[in-house]
């Protein structure tokens, strides 16, 4: 079944085209990599995805529904959405955990049980909850984003460079995670190999610049 | 007790002191002298009016009339918080204007009802003196809060459009946002009420005690006048947040740039 279907997208920003006339469909349970040079439109594919850019030509269909300003509210809540830049908070861990799953959309998301699996699947002592998120390694922080983003319960994954700042171990691991189960449909930014070899579908970016 | 009416001898030795600042200016080469003449000017010539005016509306004394008046007070304020946040008025000022009113005129109203015990709530005399102080002392206040709102939001654009992705409803992606700038716009106030009479003695105050007042009566309108700026303070604040909130993003919840003065 067709879930996420990208339809003649176009978007430029300040004069310069970024995305053009660019298609993509998904079907739920896909794992898609996608790869390419920096600067050519990868990530703007997401933010368009999120609802968090404009002007842009062609539509986007998530469940055979068009995105817009009225149902763009319910996306973000099946979609997780997670960056390399983790600039995302200050404070405490726990903090920046209570806050997301104090928001109506993901409060009965997870259980005790769950925090403490995904944290040992992850390799986070529980230790780091107590710490201040910003003090934290680029690595750790970008582990809590991924941590966040598999505790909301959602099945459709935009993974925007996640593992660039793991070491290999984790790496791999991260790409297990998200890549080995069936239900889950996730696209991967990457220029990671373990992604590489558990792909569905690999999407090279730069044969698609104009 | 009376007050001594400043002669105009005493006026002109006043602009004299004026010429500190230009001979500072002049020598540091500041590129001030024009500024400080211009709002110099500016004061006097607003001050005139006001003063040709206020001696006529107090005169009057009509409700209505005083009401007005004060409703020119609130346009101006609002309109001069957007100006200095940096803001455009078009999509914001209706309901900021809106919401200035209502706590302005409920302040007022309270104000002279409950705490003076006034029998004509909208005499003139204090209807429009106090409705000055409660508005310009909330105006600073005001600005700092939308400027910290609107900065903080496009510099920490990230973490909002995070909070948006976790499913967050735009209020409580905003929220963190709101109590922050609402804190900061508040700080300076809080201050002001913390070390009044010690390190300052208010315009009130000096006013009434140059006017003949006893120091007691003196402070006990300081107190109530105090409570009511920092309490109006806090409501016009949150409130022009909220409007900012309201009036300040796109259907998809991203905040509108275009909103924001360009330089």
């Amino acid at each position: 079944m067709e879930l996420l279907d990208i339809q003649n997208l176009s978007v430029s920003f300040d004069g310069k085209t970024i995305l053009s006339d660019f298609n993509l469909s998904v079907v739920k349970g896909d794992k898609i990599l996608i790869k390419g040079k920096s600067g050519i439109g990868k990530s703007t594919l997401f933010r368009m995805i999120m609802g968090f850019g404009k002007h842009h030509l062609g539509e986007i269909f998530l469940d055979k529904v068009k995105v817009d300003s009225d149902n763009i509210w319910d996306i973000r809540k099946k979609v997780a959405y997670v960056l390399q830049d983790t600039d995302i908070a200050e404070g405490k861990v726990s903090d920046l955990v209570d806050e997301v799953f104090s928001f109506k959309a993901n409060k009965d998301a997870y259980g005790k049980e769950q925090l403490e699996r995904i944290m040992s699947d992850l390799f986070l002592s529980p230790r780091i909850l107590n710490k201040e998120y910003m003090k934290l390694s680029g690595g750790e922080k970008q582990r809590i984003c991924l941590m966040l983003a598999l505790l909301s319960g959602k099945d459709i994954f935009l993974l925007d460079e996640v593992t660039a700042e793991l070491d290999v171990t984790l790496k791999q691991k991260v790409v297990e995670m998200f890549f080995d189960n069936p239900q889950w449909t996730v696209l991967s930014i990457s220029h990671d190999r373990e992604w590489e070899d558990k792909a569905t579908k690999v999407i090279d970016f730069s044969g698609k610049v104009n | 007790m009376e007050s001594y009416d400043i002669s105009l001898e005493g006026m002109l030795f006043s602009f004299l002191l004026l010429l500190i600042p230009i001979i500072i200016s002049y020598y540091l080469g500041m590129k001030l002298i024009s500024s400080i003449i211009e709002s110099a000017f500016r004061m006097v010539l607003q001050l005139l009016f006001v003063g040709v005016f206020l001696t006529f509306v107090f005169d009057q004394n009509i409700a209505l009339l005083n009401i007005a008046w004060v409703l020119v007070m609130i346009f101006v304020a609002s309109h001069t918080v957007l100006k200095n946040a940096e803001l455009k008025a078009g999509k914001l000022l209706p309901m900021l204007l809106l919401f200035m009113a209502v706590t302005n005129y409920a302040m007022l109203l309270y104000f002279n009802r409950f705490i003076i015990d006034l029998n004509n709530v909208f005499d003139a005399r204090y209807f429009i003196p106090i409705g000055g102080m409660v508005l310009g002392n909330s105006l600073r206040a005001n600005i700092i809060g939308m400027e910290n709102f609107c900065s903080d939001i496009q510099r920490n654009e990230n973490r909002y459009l995070f909070r948006l992705s976790m499913g967050a409803e735009k209020t409580e992606a905003l929220v963190p946002y709101l109590r922050k700038s609402l804190g900061v716009a508040l700080k300076p106030t809080l201050a002001n009420m913390a070390t009044i009479g010690i390190v300052f003695i208010p315009g009130m105050m000096t006013g009434q005690i140059l006017a003949g007042a006893s120091p007691l009566v003196a402070i006990e309108y300081q107190i109530a006048i105090m409570i009511a700026i920092f309490v109006t303070t806090m409501v016009n604040v949150l409130l022009g947040l909220l409007v900012l909130m309201q009036r300040g993003f796109d259907g998809y919840g991203i905040f509108r740039k275009e909103l924001i003065r360009s330089s």
